[in-house]
């Protein structure tokens, strides 16, 4: 090596791979620096680091070419022995190059976006924070350090969530006044936030207690070090921890990557600016729990190729994944706001990726469901990126986060209609032009072709899943664009308010991502067929795990679609069909009223309701954790600490005292045959005593 | 050097009438900085010792006592320089708020003085000059007596000198509460007195019981194995109760609230951060490290009244409404975590509850101090008063934040350092022991930290986020004075989140060798 010949400590690669981390948090410190000498530069400065973040993701590409790795590491505690690392993998660097290039595209929108906003000194800060710890999450080599960049990624979100502190009612998300069970519909930002962050740590604190749990076994956090040996993971097994260790490492991907049961933080978290949201789901945050189980899912494999078995853990995060997928997406059909319905559409959408990612591990092909759920999170990055920062205009533009308070607005903005339409595609998984399509009709094979005795079940609802996708999008898309302006829209032209396109910094950065959504889907099928074969080489060389090969008969299917399952491929295009035929009926060609349609019985209206109601989830939660013990933590407060502790012991103890004093004082009598009388009777005791 | 030690816990109370006397005829500003400057010096002879490993010094005593003498070792060095560290940047925070609280105190009496004998309150004006230089010089002297208390007490290698040392803190925080408090101040010190003094009187009888059956009181000659077994455990559970009080665990709590609560703050800041911890330092000392296979007996319930006081201090600290009384119920809450690190009986839970002292230490320094600037600044404590001070203290709203995520245990912060190894250490000893109620303990544990993270960040919200109300629009941010000690505090918790081994590496040796692991 070149470098090491001029004397460097260590191999330009491994020094490229923590650059990639520690340039986005060197930036954030000297932010607020910048921010005081001149608020203009921070713009420039922030969206340079995150160039140089992921220019240097890109420098590591070439591990992945040969399936090579990179890692290094550098002493950390260690009194306890532990060190601190990257490891740069082929999993790895396309996760960090995804991560890197849509957040750098995100932070060009922010320019635009976040204009003139009197505390941006302090979003680029958290931006930058949040880039740098989801960066950490990526590269570590070990769990405690990805530890460290997930609770980083809680905290930025946490202050970018409820960003707009002042809790000001345009920010709040909810219909105002709406209740569910007793309970408002209705966030502040401030919040929000809070709310995030600490469901999120609900799903830490399992993922903390299944670290501690592997590392008291193993003795160590490293995931090349856990696949060193095997020992640990049986006397794991033969003491039953060893499933139970994972799926609490599995608990902090749930809370993180908004799944069912910890799926309802992901709505409020609407409340932070546009940019943050498109940042959430699309690069940072809750990517991180997919790629958790990307990184975990392998040795849990390997485990069990080797005989120590764990598939309940894929089940468990198979069907986390499907119950999160049609759980969210039909709560995506009915929502008004536009922000709410992407964020649903992401819950669910992980919730494909958690599907696949668990079903590869029941199936003998682990390759397959593993590259499927990685490919579809590639793809779900680039066309949710695209669709928030769309939606992030036409708020900036309309004002409004209803889509009812929107319509017609085609005309207007034609550039982002029609990158809408390209990513909208792209999450319906419009067929063979979008990556979308591609990514999620693998997912389709894999599930299908597993083998699994779940099989089934789960293809049922991932198919079921992908109309009710097709249909939400195709409604979003119908509501904000087609029709007539709404009331709201008119009063503003009226009030002189010229409904335009969003400037330039603002629609290129989605306008990339829309092109790439549909550029990359037409050679979308080789584009995965490469990530397959290198995540084979990739499993085969770090974990072990070998393809399967199996005798390829003769396919039904013609020309570049041999290969694929004809059944998978058929339901995918009329799941597709079907979605966007319905919602065109409804939105688009407004053939039928679709208010008037549910109100038309009373089964529909009872359905709407549960499902605007979200499942009732939301309310029983705030009940059972919030209300709750707020409740029993007041009565404790009331009838324990205030009387038992307080007036029992502090003034009972004080009254006691002062009681027992009175009944000395009262010996005190300053009479004086008093005295003489029990001088007496003290004096005939002592005597009687000494007699007897 | 020679006498380090001894020069550091002697010389801030040798030197304490220099500081009254400096007080009284200069005024509070050199009073300050002589204290600073003592405090530092001591500060930095503390550190240097430290560093050079373990470092012992022993000086005759009387013969019925055995040796007067100082040991900082891996246990005593981190408690001693996160005492003498707070204490020296809160001598700087201590100026502008008790100068605040001068003045108040001088209208108060002004008004009692008017409305008892009706004088006018024209010579007055010239003697609220003279009032602050007196009260400032009172003030530093015991705060200095104060401070010295703290650092003898973990410092000391002789069971008597100890309890010494322990009554000594006691006397200046009595004065400090009743004097300069709020609220029923003289009440609230009596309180103190009463609580603290009977827990002490408790620990003293274990020390007797101890001391009388050996023949000695100095800490080398006390062996487990040449005491009755009946007197051991029977002392053990009186120095658990008399520290236990100290602690302020649960159902010994009493106190605490009511003197965190009412203290100036920059002294609420000293107690509640490094007072109160000394009671772990003494279970340490005392029990883990002397008393072996006793400890080994009682782990399991300081483990249970640990995780007690974690649950009930926390759920107690969402109800307050005063922010110093919410602060207080906070620090109970971290105290049991610190008691549940020690019942974990395991090198790690042991060290990780040391390291939680530390960074309870920082965390609610800095939370204290924000305390004292809202109180300074807004002029009220009451939460539901307060709202959107972000936006008008910006530098105490980013310190609270961190002090916040250090007591919540968030990374980059030395929290989550203390209690990913406290919570390990927690988790080894149930595993290895097969125990199911060690099992349940560490996983409700674990669930109590989100009921930490609740109340502090409702807290937050309540205090620096949401709407301003209109009172508050012409709030300032806090002094340098002030402001300045915040961010030193929050520099170090950071620092210490991402290289614990700046304590970890004495701390760690020492707990392995303690249970000779």
């Amino acid at each position: 090596m070149a470098t090491e010949a001029l004397g460097l400590p260590f191999e330009a690669t491994s020094a490229a791979a923590w650059m990639v981390w520690i340039l986005p948090f060197a930036a954030a410190l000297i932010m607020p620096a910048i921010g005081k000498a001149s608020k203009n530069t921070t713009g420039y400065v922030a969206v340079g680091f995150a160039l140089m973040s992921a220019l240097s993701a890109a420098s590591l590409l070439p591990v992945t070419l040969d399936a090579s790795e990179v890692h290094h590491q550098i002493t950390w505690i260690d009194s306890i022995g532990l060190e601190a690392g990257v490891l740069a993998d082929p999993l790895s660097v396309i996760m960090a190059n995804v991560v890197g290039w849509i957040s750098f595209l995100i932070m060009i929108y922010s320019t635009g976006y976040m204009k003139g906003d009197k505390d941006i000194t302090r979003f680029w800060f958290w931006m930058l924070f949040f880039i740098g710890s989801m960066q950490i999450i990526v590269l570590s080599d070990n769990l405690l350090q990805v530890f460290i960049g997930w609770e980083g990624v809680g905290l930025a979100s946490y202050a970018l969530i409820s960003f707009w502190y002042r809790d000001k009612k345009k920010d709040h998300v909810g219909v105002e006044g709406r209740t569910v069970l007793g309970l408002l519909d209705y966030y502040s930002p401030t919040h929000a936030g809070m709310k995030a962050f600490i469901m999120t740590k609900v799903g830490d604190v399992m993922m903390i207690a299944g670290m501690l749990l592997i590392f008291l076994f193993a003795g160590t956090f490293g995931f090349k070090e856990l696949m060193g040996d095997f020992a640990w993971a049986e006397t794991m097994s033969a003491q039953g921890l060893l499933v139970p260790a994972f799926v609490l490492l599995f608990g902090g991907a749930v809370g993180k990557s908004a799944q069912f049961p910890l799926n309802e933080w992901l709505l409020e978290a609407m409340t932070g600016p546009t940019a943050v949201s498109a940042l959430i789901h699309a690069a940072t945050m809750v990517k991180a729990g997919v790629f958790l189980v990307a990184r975990i899912g392998p040795i849990v494999f390997a485990l069990g190729a080797a005989g120590i078995l764990a598939d309940q853990f894929f089940e468990i995060v198979a069907w986390v994944g499907a119950i999160t997928a049609l759980l969210l997406a039909t709560q995506g059909m009915v929502n008004p706001e536009i922000k709410k319905v992407l964020a649903y559409s992401t819950g669910s959408q992980i919730g494909y990726m958690m599907m696949a990612l668990g079903v590869a591990g029941l199936s003998q092909q682990y390759v397959d469901g593993y590259t499927a759920g990685f490919f579809h999170l590639i793809s779900h990055a680039m066309f949710k990126a695209s669709l928030f920062m769309a939606a992030g205009s036409l708020l900036h533009v309309v004002g409004s986060r209803f889509m009812t308070d929107m319509g017609g607005l085609r005309k207007h903005m034609k550039k982002t209609y029609a990158f809408m339409w390209a990513a909208g595609l792209g999450l319906m998984g419009a067929p063979f032009i979008t990556t979308g399509f591609w990514s999620k009709d693998a997912i389709f094979a894999a599930v299908f072709e597993s083998g699994s005795e779940w099989a089934m079940p789960l293809y049922a609802i991932a198919v079921l899943t992908a109309v009710i996708t097709a249909f939400y999008t195709t409604r979003m898309i119908g509501l904000v664009f087609y029709g007539k302006p709404s009331k709201h829209i008119e009063k503003m032209e009226q009030e002189g308010h010229h409904i335009h396109e969003a400037p330039l910094s603002m629609w290129v950065p989605y306008g990339i991502l829309a092109v790439l959504t549909i550029g990359v889907g037409i050679i979308g099928l080789s584009a995965e067929e490469g990530i397959h074969h290198l995540f084979t080489d990739f499993l085969e060389h770090s974990y072990g795990i070998h393809m399967v090969h199996h005798e390829s008969g003769e396919s039904i299917l013609p020309g570049f679609l041999q290969g694929l399952n004809p059944i998978a491929l058929g339901s995918s295009l009329i799941a597709f069909a079907t979605g966007i035929g319905l919602g065109y009926v409804f939105y688009i060609g407004r053939w039928v009223d679709a208010t008037k349609f549910v109100n038309s019985n009373i089964f529909f209206y009872a359905i709407h309701k549960t499902i605007l109601n979200r499942w009732y989830l939301n309310a029983i939660i705030y009940w059972c954790f919030v209300v709750a013990p707020l409740w029993l933590a007041r009565a404790v407060f009331r009838y324990f600490e205030r009387t038992a502790i307080d007036y029992g012991m502090n003034d009972g103890f004080q009254k006691a005292v002062g009681w027992s004093a009175r009944v000395v004082q009262g010996t005190q009598t300053g009479v004086s045959q008093s005295y003489l009388f029990v001088f007496g009777a003290g004096l005939l005791f002592v005597v009687l005593i000494l007699l007897i | 050097m020679e006498y380090a030690l001894l020069q550091a816990v002697f010389l801030p109370l040798l030197l304490s009438p220099v500081a009254y006397i400096l007080g009284r005829k200069m005024g509070p500003t050199p009073a300050m900085w002589f204290t600073f400057a003592i405090l530092l010096y001591t500060t930095i002879l503390v550190i240097n010792a430290s560093l050079s490993g373990p470092t012992e010094e022993h000086y005759p005593w009387t013969d019925l006592f055995g040796e007067f003498g100082f040991l900082l070792d891996g246990l005593a060095s981190p408690f001693a320089i996160m005492i003498y560290v707070l204490s020296t940047i809160l001598a700087l925070y201590s100026k502008p708020y008790m100068i605040h609280k001068f003045h108040e105190q001088f209208e108060e009496e002004q008004k009692t003085i008017q409305s008892t004998s009706g004088q006018s309150s024209i010579v007055e004006s010239t003697s609220l000059t003279n009032y602050v230089n007196a009260k400032s010089g009172l003030y530093f002297a015991l705060y200095l007596v104060f401070a010295m208390g703290m650092l003898g007490t973990v410092l000391s290698t002789n069971l008597i000198e100890f309890y010494v040392f322990f009554e000594v803190m006691l006397i200046p925080g009595f004065f400090l509460v009743a004097l300069w408090g709020d609220g029923p101040r003289r009440k609230i010190g009596l309180m103190f007195l009463f609580w603290t003094h009977a827990g002490a009187v408790v620990l003293l009888l274990g020390f007797l019981m101890i001391g009388l059956t050996i023949g000695s009181f100095d800490f080398a000659d006390i062996q487990e194995s040449e005491i009755p077994q009946d007197i051991v455990l029977a002392s053990a559970v009186a120095i658990s109760i008399g520290l236990g009080v100290k602690l302020a665990v649960f159902m010994f709590h009493i106190w605490l609230p009511y003197v965190h609560g009412s203290a100036p703050t920059p002294i609420s800041a000293l107690l509640s951060p490094a007072m109160i911890g000394i009671g772990a330092y003494g279970i340490f000392r005392l029990i883990v490290e002397f008393l072996p296979s006793t400890f080994a007996e009682l782990s399991i319930w300081f483990h249970i009244w640990g995780l007690v006081t974690m649950i009930y201090g926390g759920a107690m600290a969402l109800m307050q409404d005063d922010l110093k009384r919410l602060l207080a119920y906070s620090s109970i809450s971290q105290m049991g975590y610190i008691l549940f690190g020690i019942g974990s009986m395991s090198a790690l839970g042991l060290a990780g509850a040391e390291m939680m002292y530390v960074t309870h230490a920082l965390g609610k320094g800095i939370l204290f101090m924000m305390a004292g600037i809202i109180i300074v600044k807004v002029g009220t404590r009451s939460i539901t008063k307060l709202g959107g001070l972000a936006g008008k203290m910006p530098i105490t709203a980013v310190c609270a934040v961190i002090g916040a995520l250090t007591i919540m245990g968030v990374p980059p912060t030395s929290g989550f350092m203390g209690e990913w190894i406290l919570f390990y250490g927690a988790l080894e000893t149930a595993i290895e022991e097969g125990s199911t109620i060690r099992a349940v303990t560490f996983g409700l544990g674990l669930v109590a930290t989100a009921l930490t993270m609740s109340y502090i960040l409702w807290m937050l919200k309540r205090v620096f986020f949401g709407k301003t109300p209109e009172h508050l629009e012409h709030v300032k941010e806090g002094s340098w004075y002030m402001t300045a000690p915040m961010m030193v505090l929050a520099g170090f918790t950071v620092v210490l989140g991402i290289y614990p081994d700046i304590f970890l590496k004495t701390i760690i040796p020492y707990m392995n060798g303690v249970l000779g692991v």
